[in-house]
Formats: C-alpha cells, structure tokens, sequence
C-alpha cells in the first residue's frame, strides 16, 4: 500500500479522479481552495489579487502495482500542459485500521 | 457552491432563464407606449375667478391680491403669476418639482374657503384648475363647410367631438371658431320706452313663459295621474307671440317691440385652414395618457366620422404632435441598431474569433430587452431618455463579458479544460467585474434621486443604465461562463482564409501593443515632464473653449411654426381677418414648403377653456403653419421662419409679431427655442412702461442674437367709460350696480333663458337692436327705471366719456409686472443674456423699479447648478467605491485626474463641430464620470497586480500597460462608436440628443488617450514616493542593526 500525494491546479480535479479510476483506485481524500508555490517555475496558487489561481489536492492509498501506472498518466497529464501545474509524491503507509 | 459554478454545470437551466428574461422583455416592449419625454408631472395650478363687470384693476385690487396673499402660504410653493383681465382674475401658482399636487390642490381648496367670503358679492367662486405641459393639444383638426356653416358647431359637437371625447385617454375635445346658434330677442328702445317695458321685464317674461312645472299628482278614481304644466316653446317663433306687458288696456306683445332671430352669435373667434373658414377641433389628453396612442386612435377614427358629416364638410389634419414623436423614436431606435452593429464589430476585431464574439456580443440583447422589462413594469415610455440609456449602455454591457471571456481563454490556453476553466476563470475576475459594475452603479443610481426637471429626465437614465448594467453583470457571471465552457476549444482550427484576412488586422494590433509599451517606457523615464505636458494640454483645452456657448435645450425641427400677430388695440376683427388672409395667400405662394396654414382670429368664447387660455382678441390673429415632412423640403422652419420675419416686417400695419419655429406652447421641455426674458418689477404702470420701452429699444437695437423683442403688457385700449353722478343717483335713490346692470343689460344682453329642442340647449338673449347701440347717443338715450317706476336717462345720471385703460395687470411673486422678451435665434443663450445684463446696467432705472432674466435663462441656471452639486456628490461617490476595491486612497486618486480630462474633451469636441453645451451634454458629462475611470481601474489594477508579483515600478508600469492596452481600448471603442449614431445625427429630431453623443465621444476619446499617459506617469511618481518612503522607514528601524 502506497500513498500518493497530488497537489495540481484546481481545473484539474476531473481529470487526476479519472486517472485513479482508471487504476481501479476508489478510495482519496480531496482538499479543496489550498495554497501552495513551485520549488522552481511554478507560479503561485494563493488565491489573492496578484495570484488568483488556487490549487486542491488528493491523498489516495492505492495498491503497490498501481503506482507506477497513475505516476504515468499524472506526468503524461502534466506534460501536456506544464503551466497549470501538477505533481505527485508517493510515500509508504506502515499500517491501517 | 457558486453562482457561475451552478450556472457551467446546469447549462440548460441557464439557457432557459435568459431565455425567459428575453421573452418577458420583448413582451414588455410590445405594451410599451411611445412618447417624447419621460412624464414631466404637473406642478402648476390655476384659479380661475369670475368678476363680471370689473375692470382689471378692479379684478387685482378686490380678487387677485387677495387669492395671491392667501396661495403665499402653500407648501413647497416656487412662483405665483397672475393676469387680471375685465372679468377675470387667473391666478397661477408653480409648486416645486416633486410636489404631490393633490395634496396642494387641497391645500389650495382649503386656503381659497377662507377668503371666499372677503370677497366681493359679484364674485363668482373660484375654479381651481390643474395645469399641465399635457395640456398642449395632442392634434388639431380643422373642419370646413360651405353650406352647412351655421350649423357647424352643432354637426361638429355631436358627430365629432362626442365620440372622440369617448376615446380611452382623450382629455377634452373643444370646437372653435364655429358659431353657436342663440336666439336672439333684438328689441327696439323707441318702442319700448313709448310703453314703459324694460328690457329687464322682457327678458324676466321670457324666463317665466318658458317653463315646464310638475304639479303633482291626483287621483280619478282608481288611477293616479300626474299634472303637468308644459310653457316652454317648441319653436323659437313662439317667442312672438308672448306678452310682454300692456298699454292702455291693449296688450303688448314681443313682436310689437322687438324681433325674434334664431340665428348664431354675433361675436365669435373665427378660424381659417388654407383660406376657407371652418372651425378647429382641438384634441387634448388627460394627464398622464399616451400621445402617441391617442393620435393614433383618433386619426383611425377620422374615416368614420367623416362618413356621418354632411358632404360640404371638410376635416383636415392641422397638427398632430404624435408625428413628429413617432418619427424621432424611430430615427433614436435606428441608432441604437446601428450602435449595436458597431459594437460587433469592434468586439471582432479586437478577439479575431466567431464564438468569442458571439459569447459576448449576447450579452447586448439580453441586457437591454431586459430593461423593456423594467419601464413596462414602471409605467415608463419609450422616450428619448429612456432609448438615449440604451445608447449609452450598449457599449458599456460588454464590458464584464469581455474581461471574463479573456480570462477564461487564458486558462485555456494554459490548458485548462474548458469547463474548469470556465468555473475557475470566472472566479478570479468575478470581484473587479462586479466592483467595475458598483463604480457605474455609483453614478447612475444617483441620479434616480435628482429633483427637479433634470431629476425627470434623470430618472430613467439613471434606472434604465444601473439596471441595463447590472443584468450585464450577472450575465457575465453566469451565461458568458457557460457559453465558453460549450463552445470555446482547447485548440481551434486555423483557416487559412481567415488568416490571410485576419493577420494584417493582428499584425497592426500587435505593433500597436508595442508602439505603446514604448511610448510608456517614454513617458516613465520622464514622468514628470509627460504629467507637465498632459497638465498643459488640460489648461488649452480650457482656454480654447473658454468662450463656448451654452444653451438649454436645443431647438429641434418639427415641422410647425407658430405666428400671432397683433394689430393695433381696439381693430375690428374683420380688418384682421382680411389682414391675415392677404398674409397666408403670400406665405402660400412664397414658401412651397407649407402643408397647412390654419388661423384663428377673433375673441374667444368664454367658454372655451383652451381658447381663453391662449391669447385673444380682436386685433389679433394666431396661426399654425404645419410644413412638409423635414425630408421633403430642403429649407429648415428656422430658415423659413427667419424669411417670414422679415416678411411681416414689411408691413407697418401689424402692431406686434412673434414668429415661433416649432410652434408656440409647451412645457420646460418642449423644442419651442430659448426665450430671455427681463422681468420689471413695480407698482407705477407710467415707470414700468417707460423702463419697459427703453430696455425694448435697447435690446433691438444692440442685441444680434435676439429677434421679436417684445413688451407683454397689453396696450392700453380706448374705451368708454359711463362717469355716474352719485348726488343724481342718490336724488333718484338709484345705486352704480343697478344702473350698470341696466346699461349692461342693454349693450351686452339680458340673458333670458335657454331655448330646448332636440335634447340641446341655446341661449335667448335680449338686448338693443344692433341699429340701437352704435353710437355714444345710443347709450347716453338709455332709459333707467327708478324703485318708483319713474324712467330716466342715462345722460342725466352722468356722462359717458372716452378714456384709456390697461386691459390686463400681469403680476408675479404678488407684484406687478412687465416683461420685454425676445427670442433667442443665431446666438447662444450665455451670449445673449451677457448682452442684457449690460444693456440693464445701462438703462435708466429707478430704485424702485426691479429687474430680473428670467425665460429659459433661469430653467438653464438652476438645471446647471444641480447638475454641478450632482457632480461633486458622483465624484465623491466614485472615488468611495474605487478607494474600496484598491483599498487605499492614492490609487483612486491618480484614476480620477481621467475626469477633468474628461469633461476637457467635452468641451473641445463641442467647440470643434461648434455646438453649445446645453443639457444634454451635461448629461454626457455626468455619465463620462462613471465611464472615464473604467479605462484607469484597468490600468491600475493591472499595474498593482504586477507590483504584487514582485516586478519592478517601471517593469510593472509598462507590462501592465501593454498587456491592458487591448481591453481599455475596446472598451473605449465600443462605447466611443456606439455613440456615434446619435452624435452623427440625421433623423428627424435628432438635434436634442446629437450633443449628448458628441459630448461623450470627445469627453471618453480625450481623456482614454490622456489616461493612457498620464495614469501611468503618475504612478510612477506616486509608487516611487511609496517606496522611498518605506525604506526610509526600514533603514529607520534597523538603523542600529549591523553596525
């Protein structure tokens, strides 16, 4: 079981849900109207006059051998349109109830 | 969830409420009437007061002054005016603005009871009459007859004016210049005095045979009968046969002293249409009723009635005021088309794209049907002001759809999809959209509070464009999102057609964005000087036009001229009616440009309340001249109006003339040209005269601009006078009222009683023999009969003698008063009334006497002041509502120098064509306040956002303004273009709002082109003084830090 961190630009919200779909990964946790900055390029979501734009985000645990295929369609997503935004980052869950 | 969240994901329910508002708007507008001005209400008041036998200074001594004291105290009370003539007082009181008038009218009522008993016994109660600018004659027709002629009024009344009385709306419908029947009893003096009958006795004879008395009701048997007694005559010849009295034992019947003529009145208002005299059927509305609609019930109804009329009459239109109305909202509504045409345009060239354009070119139907919506609901018309908003708005409705659609297509093209980028998109601008939108809200919802006459035509304006405006807004929020969520694409095919016609036009875009980020660069690295120059260009633009004229409402052609002409006081009105028919055979001959001639000449008849109104007389005749359609005559009725002046100018015998291109009458608004009038103040007749007739010479004489000067006193009128002996009328226990109430019995007439057949009613008179009374022999041979019975001379009660007396007293404010008047032609009003205050100070003037302009000069004054305290409140307000969306008080403050700019080129656009600034241009004026900031808020909140982003002032100053150049001049073109139907102008009509558009396209043009300099010029200067000011601060703080 991995967890897997998307922060991304709110327009993108359908398409990253039908990506974990696809992988047959029901279950995330969304987060709605959250700020966040690029460590490089990245131009600011903060939802304020000179940065308008806001982000969300979405925490999924999905199976081991689903993360390599949602990384792919995540970075395929995000190539197509680098401005918006997108990243994800995938850690280990030790356990669950 | 949001408003334009809900709206991107339920797009049917979105379509379908806008459907709905559309639908509901063009339904209203199917019910809106047609009209030329908003409802000016009435705020006048007239009281009529019967005196008979008085002579003018009679009527102001013992009735007018009176009814003036009391009236003072009415509420909200702006002007009293009166005329006190032989007989009649008329007392006018004007209430402010904004007055209920029924209140006042009761208010009046009540005031009036308590004076009624203070006056005099002979006085008749006064009537209280609510007057208004409705009152103008909505059309004129002019009926005329050969054979049937002396039975016109009759035919007239019952197949005419009762069934157009029975129109929905129509106020009253008055026949004039026909003759009524009467019965007239001539009696012959000799013979009466030979058997001791007066004329009093005859007539009370008459009154006493012609009676039909019920007297009750008996029993006869089993049935009740009524008993009736039935005296009155069948037959006017009846009249012959009754007795009068007896002498010596025989009995003395009508016809042995007098003739019985059933015949019509002897003195009536006679009135001609192209040379053949008839009578004029005159068409006025209630207050408050439509025009338009009106005419257009009575015109269909004409066919009709003129089958019912015997066939030697003739019904021609004379004038019909909904023409003209109808012709000029047609020509406002071509405007507003074409405006709408230009706005396309302009939204197409700026975007290169078929669905942006069609995105946001919907929101221009939307907005403004749904403003039919609220005049339908409101009562409104479709009016000059009300299509005028429209004008205005329909450049202004874009707006908000433009900055959404840009934003949205950004988010596009970073690769958003559609939908999302629609919800998001819209999200980010939703806030300046809607603080753009209070900013105009905050000029034009003010408006809607203004009093007075600007505050009638404000009232629309200020409605019809917050509400325009504000459907707009929401449109963008929520229908624009929508739209671009369906039909814009993440990639649009490129036709290689399209770019070959397109490319140049975005190639000149694209240096046009570059010309100017350099030109900005300029003007930031030499901020200072480019503020100076910009400051510079303000002052000339002042000086230039120092010297521009100003005007009220400007004049437009209707297609009418108005001409009174005065003969000398006491003419016999067969000498004018000859005088009048060589005029209109001239003027046909001369001027083919005329349709119809009618006039009226004559006294009118007590009881026509719209003839007494007007002026009358016998020496004096009023024509109504109705030329061709303006399209069809190349001469303008200022033009003809002009050589008709001079025409009448060759004729020594008229007394007094007043030419009036547009016809006379009508209310503040009306198209009837500017009037300057000097007001003399002063008990003294003899003083006022003379100051009155100096100033008169004085005006003609130095004065270009103004032509018909005139004097409205009335001349003093050679009468005579019965001068009694009160020790002789004592000796014969006689008073002054019996033996006038003899004379006047005799020369006048004894009213008898009325004559019944046919369900209608004619007066039996009794009097002189026309052979009897036409000398000064005639009256001094009248005979008076004593208590006793005794019969005496008029000659040996006193002496009848030839004296000279002012027909009427004017008075104003409860003082009397003079006004020499002139019509204000080829000269702006400001000019001609800076030349009479000159020739004023001039004038040999007592103390006593008062001088005062009044005339269209002081409707200007005060519409001018209001609107200068309406525009401080704007500026205020708008500077509010922008130091709340900037949250600071510099910013604002930079964008308002865009307003001095702004009224600047006003200023310059009107003295370039050569126009005067009159009201209308104040209201583009008051409208350009809310419009000019719109290109700064743009500006510098674009400049602001870069500073935000942590760009340099010079960085951001430039980026800013180069990335805003597009929207600020869209905006500004489409507001700019959709004002030039109207400023260009050539309908009929179009003269009263052509000025409104010149004054917004130069005031917008000039100060968007200031703006784009100065704007950022002076952020730079401000922004830098900021940031001066804060690192001195820092360094302040950490001053120790590090050392």
């Amino acid at each position: 079981m991995k967890a897997i961190f998307i922060p991304f630009n709110q327009s993108y919200r359908d398409q990253v849900v039908e990506i974990l779909e696809r992988n047959d990964s029901r279950g995330f946790t969304f987060m709605d109207d959250i700020q966040g900055r690029g460590t490089k390029k990245g131009e600011p979501h903060f939802g304020t006059h000179a940065w308008p734009t806001l982000n969300s985000a979405i925490i999924a645990m999905v199976a081991d051998e689903k993360v390599d295929n949602i990384l792919a369609a995540i970075k395929a997503l995000d190539q197509q349109t680098e401005k918006l935004g997108l990243h994800a980052f995938v850690w280990n869950i030790e356990k669950m109830v | 969830m949001s408003l334009y969240k809900t709206a991107v994901e339920k797009p049917v329910s979105t379509i379908l409420v806008f459907i709905g508002l559309v639908v509901m708007g063009l339904f209203s507008y199917t019910k809106l009437a047609v009209d030329l001005m908003p409802e000016i209400e009435t705020t006048q008041i007239s009281i009529i007061t019967a005196y008979p036998g008085a002579s003018a200074s009679d009527v102001e001594t013992n009735v007018t002054r009176l009814i003036e004291d009391v009236l003072n105290q009415v509420e909200n009370l702006k002007k009293i005016e009166s005329q006190s003539k032989e007989n009649m007082s008329l007392v006018t009181i004007e209430l402010e603005y904004g007055s209920d008038i029924d209140v006042a009218t009761n208010d009046v009522r009540d005031k009036l009871d308590m004076i009624v008993s203070q006056l005099p016994d002979e006085v008749e109660s006064p009537t209280i009459f609510k007057f208004s600018s409705d009152m103008i004659p909505v059309v004129i027709y002019s009926a005329t007859a050969t054979e049937s002629v002396n039975s016109l009024y009759k035919i007239l009344d019952e197949k005419v004016a009762n069934p157009l009385n029975r129109v929905s709306g129509v106020g009253t419908v008055s026949v004039t210049g026909a003759p009524k029947r009467q019965v007239q009893v001539n009696v012959n003096p000799a013979k009466i005095e030979a058997y001791n009958i007066g004329i009093e006795q005859i007539a009370n004879v008459i009154r006493q045979e012609n009676l039909n008395t019920p007297a009750g009701s008996f029993d006869i048997g089993t049935q009740t009968y009524a008993l009736r007694i039935e005296g009155e005559f069948k037959e006017s010849s009846e009249l012959n046969d009754i007795v009068v009295g007896s002498y010596e034992g025989k009995t003395i019947f009508l016809k042995d002293v007098a003739t019985v003529f059933d015949h019509i009145e002897e003195r009536v208002q006679e009135s001609y249409t192209n040379g053949v005299k008839g009578a004029t059927i005159v068409v006025q509305k209630q207050a408050g009723a439509n025009t338009v609609s009106i005419a257009n019930k009575v015109t269909a109804m004409m066919p009709e009635l003129q089958k019912t009329l015997p066939p030697d009459v003739k019904l021609v239109q004379v004038m019909d005021t909904s023409e003209f109305i109808d012709s000029s909202i047609n020509s406002l509504i071509d405007t507003v088309l074409y405006a709408f045409v230009f706005v396309v345009l302009v939204v197409f060239l700026f975007l290169g794209r078929w669905r942006a354009t069609f995105i946001i070119i919907l929101t221009i139907p939307i907005s403004l049907i749904s403003a039919f919506a609220y005049l339908a609901i409101t009562g409104g018309t479709l009016n000059i002001i009300s299509l005028s908003s429209l004008s205005i708005a329909i450049g202004m409705v874009v707006d908000d759809a433009i900055v959404v659609l840009e934003n949205v297509t950004t988010h596009i093209e970073k690769g958003s999809a559609p939908k999302s980028a629609a919800i998001y998109a819209t999200n980010e601008v939703a806030i300046s959209v809607v603080a753009s939108t209070l900013t105009i809200v905050a000029v034009f919802l003010p408006l809607t509070m203004v009093t007075g006459l600007a505050g009638v035509l404000f009232k629309q304006l200020g409605w019809m464009v917050t509400i325009v405006c504000t459907v707009s807004t929401i449109v963008a929020l929520t229908l624009t999102p929508m739209l671009c969520s369906q039909m814009l694409r993440m990639h649009t095919s490129k036709n290689k057609w399209f770019d070959l016609l397109y490319g140049p036009v975005a190639r000149a875009l694209d240096a046009l964005d570059r010309g100017y980020a350099s030109l900005l660069n300029l003007s930031v690295r030499h901020r200072f000087i480019s503020s100076f120059v910009c400051f510079i260009i303000f002052v000339l633009s002042l000086v230039v036009t120092k010297n521009l004229k100003t005007e009220f409402m400007p004049a437009s052609d209707n297609d009418r001229i108005g001409i009174t002409i005065e003969m000398p006081a006491g003419i016999r009105m067969e000498i004018a009616r000859d005088k009048a028919a060589e005029i209109t055979s001239l003027f046909k001959e001369k001027y083919p440009e005329i349709d119809v001639t009618s006039y009226s000449v004559g006294q009118a008849d007590s009881e026509n309340a719209y003839a007494s109104m007007q002026n009358n007389g016998t020496g004096l005749v009023t024509f109504t001249i109705t030329c061709h359609p303006l399209a069809a005559r190349t001469r303008t009725i200022f033009e003809i109006s002009d050589l008709m002046r001079e025409d009448l100018a060759l004729m020594p015998e008229l007394y007094k003339v007043k030419v009036q291109p547009g016809g006379s009458g009508g209310g503040p608004a009306s198209s009837s040209g500017s009037f300057v009038d000097v007001e003399i103040f002063g008990h003294d007749l003899a003083t006022t005269d003379r100051v009155a007739a100096e100033l008169k010479k004085r005006l003609e004489e130095n004065i270009k601009g103004l032509t018909d000067v005139q004097i409205d006193r009335k001349d003093y009128q050679a009468e005579y006078q019965v001068e009694l002996d009160r020790e002789k009328l004592a000796l014969h226990e006689l008073s002054s009222a019996t033996v006038s109430s003899f004379v006047r019995n005799r020369i006048n007439g004894a009213f008898a009683s009325k004559f019944r057949e046919d369900g209608d009613e004619y007066d039996i008179v009794v009097r002189y023999d026309l052979a009897h009374r036409q000398s000064i022999e005639d009256i001094e041979n009248i005979i008076v009969y004593t208590n006793k019975g005794k019969g005496i001379r008029l000659r040996e009660l006193g002496k009848v003698v030839e004296k000279f007396s002012l027909p009427q007293i004017d008075r104003q404010d409860r003082e009397r008063i003079v006004r020499v008047s002139g019509l204000v032609s080829g000269a702006a009003l400001s000019e001609v009334v800076a030349g009479v205050n000159e020739q004023i100070a001039l004038a040999e003037i007592p103390s006593e006497i008062g001088t005062k302009i009044g005339g269209s000069f002081v409707d200007q004054q005060e519409s001018f002041g209001e609107l200068a305290i309406l525009m401080i409140l704007l500026v205020l307000l708008v500077y509010i509502v922008m130091a709340t969306q900037f949250e600071s008080f510099t910013y604002p403050f930079i964008i308002m120098f865009s307003i001095p700019f702004g009224f600047g080129g006003v200023l310059l656009a009107l003295w370039i064509v050569g126009k005067p600034l009159d009201l209308m241009a104040m209201i583009g004026m008051v409208t350009l306040i809310g419009i000019v900031v719109k290109n700064g808020i743009v500006l510098i909140d674009y400049i602001t956002l870069n500073r935000e982003r942590g760009m340099s002032i010079r960085k951001a100053v430039v980026d800013g303004g180069k990335s805003r150049l597009r929207p600020v001049l869209m905006t500004t073109l489409t507001t700019v273009l959709g004002m030039i139907p109207m400023a260009v102008g050539t309908g009929q009509g179009s003269e009263m709002w052509q000025t409104m558009g010149i004054a917004i396209i130069g005031g917008l043009t000039f100060s968007t082109i200031i703006t784009l300099i100065l704007v950022p010029a002076l952020y730079s200067i401000f922004g830098r003084n900021g940031v001066v000011r804060q690192r001195k601060k820092f360094a302040k703080k950490f001053a120790n830090v590090g050392k």
